[in-house]
């Protein structure tokens, strides 16, 4: 077990770190003139000169890459244009509020995907199982833009339902001030038992929540489905049924237990993926969170800050993976011989 | 994407297409809708109902209007005919996603068979390069391509495709890997066979079928990526008739105007979908683990 | 540094000047200390607010909040469009208008519990024209302050100018306390986020880039006093999306919304519980034409570009959003002229124009590039509907939407071939005074700053420096100067006068108490607007 986790720590680092130079790449390699594009467009030769030395461009490539490397593992990931802090800083500032809804839409996620997972696969080929299936194409395949949208239609302009922007009613700060530990609003009024607090930062949460749990529900229904009907094709689980056990427990208990390994592997995936899609999602519901963070560094052309959120969820994808595969080994000793 | 990655199974011919439709009819509406969306590309001009609109034009009078007789989707902010812009979009992301997936395939095959085949330190080199692309959700990661990038169709195509090319060369090697330890191939190598005959009788043939599930299971993948950097502001510009841009430049009316932001965004789903039933049922026929067969 | 282009400010959001030095005497001094009512005042705008936090040098959307936490000798006021008493009582100038006498309101605080007197004054001002940033220029004739006693401030100036006006300013014009910063650098303590003014609000908490940026409280001590009508706190909230920003005040989140599209704004006239407001600003679109190289060095050419225009079309397009413009001052605005030899729509004219140049539909085609600050929906509108309009005439033009900065440092190419052909921005006076259109824009300069047609006419040139003199002592022969320099720009076409904006804005109908202030853009007086019900 030792020399595998060993194994995989290793790998890991490796990826983090082809991960950085890629964003090198990004940053300083693929925009031409990195020095002009953060100059602007057109300025004196004298001054792009300065900002070719400030920037260190005016050094060997290796060299640039060290330097680079060594501002990453040092915590200076460069000043955003537009808001004028260090990337990292605004990074943090603004990390606890889309794992906060990242968070809560992969609890949807599970909640409603697995269920109908196993649904589908319980009665393969009947109509629950069509429909399910065709739930699942939609979930995958719906621009999650356009959902939060038409979602804010319904709920808010035509019902009148929930709250559509900020993560809770900024006049409660006076009447019922938050105290911050986490930075996360439901956590935070949850340790402090502000309940008012709570109810109005939870319907903030519903709709955004549920635009970014559309496509991992989509994802683990199939997942479930797909790797319960594996496993129960599988010897052991077919020697199980020819036991004579009771077809639910044989589902229920060995089946089910067999096919949750994948699903574990494909929701930390889908965590960093929807991580993104918050950048889709989060400007239309004004969450404050990295989402909205990339938005307004994409429209100011903030190439620092987004290399740097770039940069930030390609490193929690990578711990992530790190995890799962980790606990998976944990469980699995098969996987450790891999 | 993600959940194929775990899902990714052997080969079979094609045999059993026709079952596979009876037992799995939304293969068949896919298809259905894939051909569609092609037919109404190809026949657009004649198909929308004001071609004019589709690209530079305005009608400063007209602007806003609600679904009618005469303009069966409304008309958007410059006056100009939202259904036939919607048909003309169907020219537009669609046609990324296929030059997207032909470069990711031109660059991911032959890297992924030169791993595979050759193995050593090629494919050592060439799988963690792609673990580094694979650590990125690929919308992230296309994203920031197309940031740095001046934003336009065009790099909104090469943005993606360079992020897209590490999935098929780990697919291809994948394949390779196992055909070139295939006795046949290793006789064929001791026979002195030269290596491009042995990688295009045997190892290319044997990798077609995944590679045609994968691609068909990506469009979708690739036009809602496509949609969204078009969203943010980094993909097609105006006139352009985008889907996605569309969606963004409605988004200030949407409340008011439903229309603007309804259509070009059904017009996405309806595509995504459609491609991904038809990967589904492709899958479903060309790697029987998958079909549903208790 | 920003511009005030940068500003994508398409709503002026401007109150009850009266109230601030009107007799609503109950309000006056009141025992201190007792804020108002509990009531916060949450107004919703469409970009960060705190750009700067110089009082001096801040040239940007901070106004907006700044207005509230400092204050300006003089107030203007658009009924009587005189201004009025605000920290100076009254003021005087001699009769050559070269020496102005300003005497100060006794018995003010600054936020930092100083009480202010003539040496701040001339303190503050001083700092702002040394450091030279932002709207300084306003300060440009003065020769020297000096402050002979506690109340009293007198102007010295190299040539008359109307001093009770540009002190009024909504820029670089803001009354400070210079020792605020003690030992320290008042600049970088400034920008660290810190205020010292004697404004009725004072900075409670400021966070920078979310979305409930800036928290402003009641300062106590304030010199008009509370008496529990006033809004006791200040939200200043960020909402880029106009139909999120009308969501929050159909929910009540919002007090007060910028800017929403017409559409969204129109759903909350005769709604109950909200009111609606919609004013002609001086805030006018331009679109600037590269007079130095290019197609539209040619005369003609740019009169043909001026005639291929639908004005009429493009307000149906803004629907309601703006007006068309006489000229280039602003109604309501001093020198402002109806009758001006304006551009008309007229294609026919502009193909015999463009013919003229070896343009148009028979001859070769023309390729422009326009520029228009990204985020500002109606500048892209705009640059669509002339990108269609030119289309007709075998112009193609490449419409580009980027960040001010950009879209700036591009006009200001020292490489006349990298310039932009046609630039959209606004543009509004600092003070209540055409002077800053033809200052900034139209008269030479050495290097691109504003005038970003790149336009030179010794003639106008000459105009220009003399009229602020003139309208110093004789108004009415520089409303005359300013209609024939609006005719001779007319004529050579530097710039086409697209639009005034109209400010449309929408609120809590709890909220007693609006006017309109063009001279301050964007800027809602929180002292003189009242919760009620």
């Amino acid at each position: 077990m030792t020399k595998y986790v060993a194994r995989r720590v290793a790998l890991a680092i490796l990826v983090v770190a082809g991960v950085v130079v890629l964003t090198f790449v990004i940053a300083r390699v693929v925009p031409g003139d990195p020095a002009a594009s953060w100059a602007g467009p057109h300025v004196s030769r004298a001054e792009l000169a300065r900002v070719r030395h400030d920037l260190g461009l005016d050094l060997p490539l290796p060299e640039q890459i060290g330097r680079y490397f060594a501002g990453v593992a040092g915590g200076d990931w460069g000043t955003s244009i537009h808001t004028h802090q260090p990337v990292l800083s605004d990074l943090m500032d603004r990390a606890p509020a889309s794992i906060e809804l990242v968070t809560v839409a992969m609890l949807i996620a599970l909640v409603v995907g697995i269920p109908l997972g196993l649904i589908s696969a319980k009665w393969p080929g009947r109509a629950s199982d069509g429909i399910i299936r065709v739930a699942a194409v939609l979930g995958v395949s719906m621009p999650a833009f356009w959902l939060a949208l038409i979602l804010q239609l319904l709920f808010f302009q035509r019902l009148h339902l929930l709250p559509v922007a900020g993560q809770y009613d900024p006049n409660l700060d006076y009447t019922h001030p938050l105290t911050q530990y986490t930075r996360m609003v439901v956590v935070d009024a949850l340790i402090t038992g502000n309940w008012i607090v709570l109810r109005s930062a939870i319907a903030h949460l519903i709709l955004p929540a549920l635009v970014i749990a559309s496509y991992p529900v989509g994802v683990i229904t199939r997942m479930v489905r797909a790797s319960v009907l594996d496993t129960v094709g599988e010897d052991h689980v077919r020697m199980v049924r020819a036991l004579g056990f009771p077809e639910r427990s044989v589902f229920g208990r060995f089946a089910l237990k067999l096919s949750l390994n994948p699903v574990i592997a494909v929701v930390a995936l889908v965590f960093a993926y929807s991580l993104a899609n918050t950048f889709l999602v989060e400007a239309v519901f004004d969450w404050p969170g990295l989402g909205s963070y990339a938005a307004n560094a994409i429209s100011a052309l903030d190439t620092p800050a987004i290399v740097g959120v770039t940069l930030f969820i390609a490193v929690v994808y990578v711990v992530l993976n790190l995890a799962v595969d980790l606990v998976q080994a944990y469980l699995d000793p098969r996987i450790r011989l891999r | 994407m993600i959940e194929d990655a775990f899902a990714r199974g052997g080969t079979r011919p094609l045999a059993q297409a026709g079952l596979a439709i009876r037992r799995n009819p939304l293969i068949a509406v896919g298809g259905a809708l894939a051909l569609l969306i092609v037919v109404v590309a190809i026949l657009a001009p004649a198909i929308a109902t004001h071609p004019g609109d589709a690209y530079t034009a305005a009608h400063p009078t007209q602007t806003l209007l609600a679904p009618s007789s005469e303009h069966w989707f409304g008309t958007d902010q410059l006056g100009r005919d939202v259904y036939s812009r919607v048909v003309y979009g169907a020219r537009v992301s669609p046609l990324i996603a296929f030059l997207v997936l032909v470069i990711a395939c031109l660059v991911g095959i032959p890297l992924g068979i030169a791993a595979g085949y050759f193995g050593g330190v090629i494919d050592d080199v060439l799988m963690r390069i792609t673990d580094v692309f694979l650590a990125f959700p690929a919308l992230l990661l296309a994203l920031a391509f197309a940031a740095v990038l001046k934003p336009s169709a065009g790099n909104t195509t090469l943005a993606i495709a360079l992020t897209w090319w590490p999935w098929y060369t780990r697919l291809i090697r994948g394949q390779a890997a196992s055909v070139a330890g295939r006795q046949y191939v290793e006789a064929a190598k001791a026979l002195g066979v030269p290596h491009r005959r042995i990688l295009f009788k045997h190892i290319l043939p044997n990798s077609i079928t995944p590679l045609i599930v994968q691609v068909s299971l990506d469009v979708s993948a690739v036009i809602l990526t496509a949609s969204a950097l078009s969203f943010l502001g980094l993909g097609a510009q105006d006139p352009t008739p985008d889907w996605g841009l569309m969606v963004s430049q409605g988004q200030s009316y949407f409340t008011t105007q439903w229309w603007l932001v309804t259509f070009p965004g059904a017009a996405i789903l309806l595509t995504a979908v459609a491609f991904n039933l038809l990967g589904d049922g492709l899958r479903d026929v060309l790697d029987p683990r998958r079909v549903p067969n208790r | 540094m920003f511009a005030k282009g940068s500003r994508i400010a398409t709503v002026v959001m401007v109150l009850a000047v009266a109230a601030a030095c009107s007799g609503t005497s109950t309000a006056k001094n009141s025992p201190s200390g007792s804020a108002a009512s509990n009531a916060t005042l949450n107004y919703n705008v469409t970009s960060q607010v705190m750009i700067g936090w110089d009082p001096s040098t801040g040239y940007s959307n901070e106004i907006i909040a700044m207005n509230n936490m400092y204050e300006q000798l003089t107030r203007y006021n658009p009924d009587t469009k005189q201004v009025d008493p605000l920290l100076a009582t009254k003021w005087e100038s001699s009769a050559d208008g070269l020496t102005w006498t300003f005497t100060i309101r006794s018995g003010v605080r600054f936020h930092t519990g100083r009480t202010m007197t003539a040496d701040d004054v001339k303190a503050s001002i001083d700092r702002t024209m040394q450091l030279n940033g932002g709207a300084a220029y306003i300060w440009g004739p003065v020769k020297s302050i000096d402050a002979p006693s506690a109340d009293t401030v007198v102007f010295t100036l190299k040539y008359p100018s109307p001093m009770d006006l540009i002190a009024s300013a909504d820029y670089a014009a803001y009354i400070f306390d210079t020792k605020a910063a003690g030992n320290q650098d008042l600049a970088k303590w400034f920008e660290a986020g810190h205020e010292a003014g004697t404004g009725p609000y004072q900075l409670d908490q400021w966070n920078k880039g979310q979305e409930t940026e800036l928290r402003l409280k009641a300062f106590p001590d304030y010199w008009d006093g509370w008496n529990g009508s006033h809004y006791a706190r200040y939200i200043f909230s960020v909402t880029p999306e106009a139909t999120t920003a009308a969501q929050l005040l159909r929910s009540g989140q919002a007090t007060i919304v910028e800017r929403m599209t017409p559409q969204l704004w129109q759903t909350f006239q005769n709604q109950d519980g909200f009111t609606t407001t919609d004013d002609a600003s001086w805030q006018t679109l331009l679109a600037m034409l590269n007079t130095s190289s290019g197609p539209l060095a040619d005369v003609n050419v740019r009169q043909a570009v001026a005639s291929a225009i639908d004005y009429q079309g493009m307000m149906a397009a803004l629907h309601g959003g703006a007006e068309q413009i006489s000229g280039y001052v602003p109604p309501g605005l001093w020198g402002h002229s109806d009758n001006l030899p304006n551009p008309t729509y007229d294609v026919q004219h502009a193909q015999d124009l463009l013919q003229k140049a070896g343009y148009g539909p028979s001859g070769k085609p023309m390729d422009l590039t326009l520029t228009y600050t990204q985020g500002d929906a109606d500048e892209q509108l705009v640059g669509q509907l002339m990108k269609a309009d030119l289309a007709k005439l075998n112009i193609n033009v490449d419409v580009r939407g980027l960040a001010w900065p950009a879209q700036w440092s591009m006009a200001k190419s020292s490489n006349p071939a990298d310039r932009q052909d046609i630039l959209l921005f606004y543009w509004w006076p600092d003070y209540a005074d055409p002077y800053s259109w033809f200052i900034n824009l139209f008269h030479t300069e050495p290097k691109p700053f504003f005038n970003l047609s790149y336009y030179s006419n010794p003639q106008l040139d000459k105009m220009i420096d003399d009229v602020e003199t003139v309208a110093a002592t004789n108004r009415d022969q520089a409303v005359g100067d300013y209609q024939q320099m609006q005719t001779m720009l007319l004529q050579d076409m530097p710039a086409i006068s697209l639009y005034t904006q109209v400010y449309q804005k929408a609120m809590q109908s709890s909220v007693g108490g609006f006017i309109e202030n063009p001279a301050y853009p964007n800027v809602v007086f929180g002292y003189d607007v009242q919760p009620t019900g």
